[in-house]
């Protein structure tokens, strides 16, 4: 086996154990990274459109006091007295 | 161009289904009750107008809630009403949207799956699962993305469900199949032994709103019931006390609380003492029980706070969910390990 030969295998495996490693490290950093993409998606601060549309909602059904009665012409029933 | 749907959580309660649409909010909230015609299976009502028709159908008409429990009792039924509900707020069968749909965590796998199947043989493109304490946590604005202990307690219309939240996941849980509808029949039962009139399931939901408490109340009045006398086969009127009412429900309460406190005991020490001061969050129609807060409070020594959306809680962490759905699809169930 010629010395070119020995050194093409050797960078070939060199080249293959990088790939493996930066392989390895992107998918450790994958669980770092969507850990802390849930952490931040779980924060008051990615919260608050959902808190405020509930907000805004409710501002808006407070003036209306709309709610129709459900149970009209109950034959059993209960009353508080 | 084909219309794209917008992804949908959905909140499919024994009790309500209630609809979050992505960017829009909470787009329906109706009883998940169905009204059938018996002889051709034809649907006739959903929601509210099948609810106002529990025990007052003719023969022909049957109006059922097809899930107990927090599960499905009959999976086509299920399945039909899912269909009229997306249907409702816009889903066809040329816009499938995503839907995340909050269950009880104590469901089993077969449970799961019908579910999942029902959703998407009803118009879901994809289906996942999240608990539902889970899902009242990030709904009732609690900061589980910390590490410290919130725990909440969800009390539904089949199902009540105590979790303790750190850091995203679920720490401890504790869950029982008994919910409100098992304090309406607990309602039910004592007025047919103690009294000898029948009353329907409507009429013992609003005797428990009326006067029913868990807890002795400031203020406590008599309700007037009116029923069928199981003798004489005549309307009836008697007069209910709320202490008749509390002796009724006392094993249901019994065992919500005591769920609780199994849920307490099994949380780690660390968090534990984050609950003596942040307290523990009530959602959840049932959690509207009067002196329910209170009892809890009692019984474990750690107060008890409601939440200030208590129906909407899981609906709304789910909808967050839907918002975020790639940064927070580790949450679904099954996708942890």
């Amino acid at each position: 086996m010629s010395s070119t030969t020995i050194v093409i295998v050797i960078a070939a495996l060199v080249v293959v154990l990088a790939v493996a490693a930066v392989a390895r490290s992107r998918r450790s950093n994958d669980g770092v990274d969507s850990f802390r993409r849930q952490i931040d998606a779980l924060s008051p601060e990615a919260r608050r459109p959902v808190v405020d549309q509930v907000q805004n909602a409710a501002e808006r059904n407070a003036p209306s006091d709309d709610v129709t009665d459900d149970d009209p012409d109950d034959e059993d029933g209960a009353r508080g007295t | 161009m084909v219309p794209v749907a917008r992804d949908l959580a959905i909140d499919l309660g024994t009790a309500n289904t209630l609809v979050y649409m992505k960017g829009r909010g909470i787009v329906l909230n109706e009883p998940s009750v169905i009204a059938l015609n018996r002889q051709t299976g034809e649907v006739l009502a959903t929601g509210r107008e099948a609810w106002q028709m529990i025990g007052r159908t003719p023969g022909y008409i049957v109006a059922v809630r097809p899930l107990r429990g927090g599960a499905i009792t009959d999976f086509e039924i299920t399945e039909r009403m899912i269909r009229l509900l997306l249907q409702r707020v816009g889903v066809s069968r040329f816009t499938r949207p995503k839907v995340v749909i909050c269950v009880p965590s104590a469901i089993t796998e077969v449970e799961r799956r019908a579910v999942t199947d029902a959703a998407r043989r009803a118009g879901a493109a994809d289906a996942n699962l999240i608990e539902q304490p889970m899902a009242a946590a990030i709904g009732a604005d609690l900061p589980i993305d910390e590490p410290v202990g919130n725990m909440v307690i969800d009390i539904g219309g089949g199902t009540s469900e105590t979790a303790v939240i750190s850091l995203g996941g679920i720490v401890a849980l504790e869950a029982v199949r008994v919910g409100s509808f098992d304090i309406d029949a607990a309602i039910q039962n004592y007025i047919r032994r103690e009294h000898g009139i029948a009353v329907g399931e409507r009429t013992a939901e609003e005797i428990k709103m009326a006067i029913g408490s868990a807890d002795p109340t400031p203020q406590e009045s008599q309700a007037e019931v009116r029923g069928r006398d199981l003798m004489s086969g005549l309307p009836k009127t008697v007069i209910l006390t709320p202490e008749e009412v509390r002796y009724a429900i006392e094993d249901v309460v019994s065992s919500i609380v005591s769920s609780v406190v199994r849920c307490l005991s099994k949380a780690p020490p660390e968090l534990s003492q984050d609950f003596l001061v942040r307290g523990m969050y009530l959602v959840g129609g049932g959690g509207l029980l009067r002196g329910l807060a209170e009892r809890i409070e009692r019984e474990t020594e750690v107060p008890v706070r409601m939440s200030n959306v208590p129906l909407e809680a899981v609906v709304l962490g789910a909808g967050h969910v839907i918002e975020h759905y790639d940064a927070l699809k580790g949450m679904f169930m099954g996708a942890r390990r």
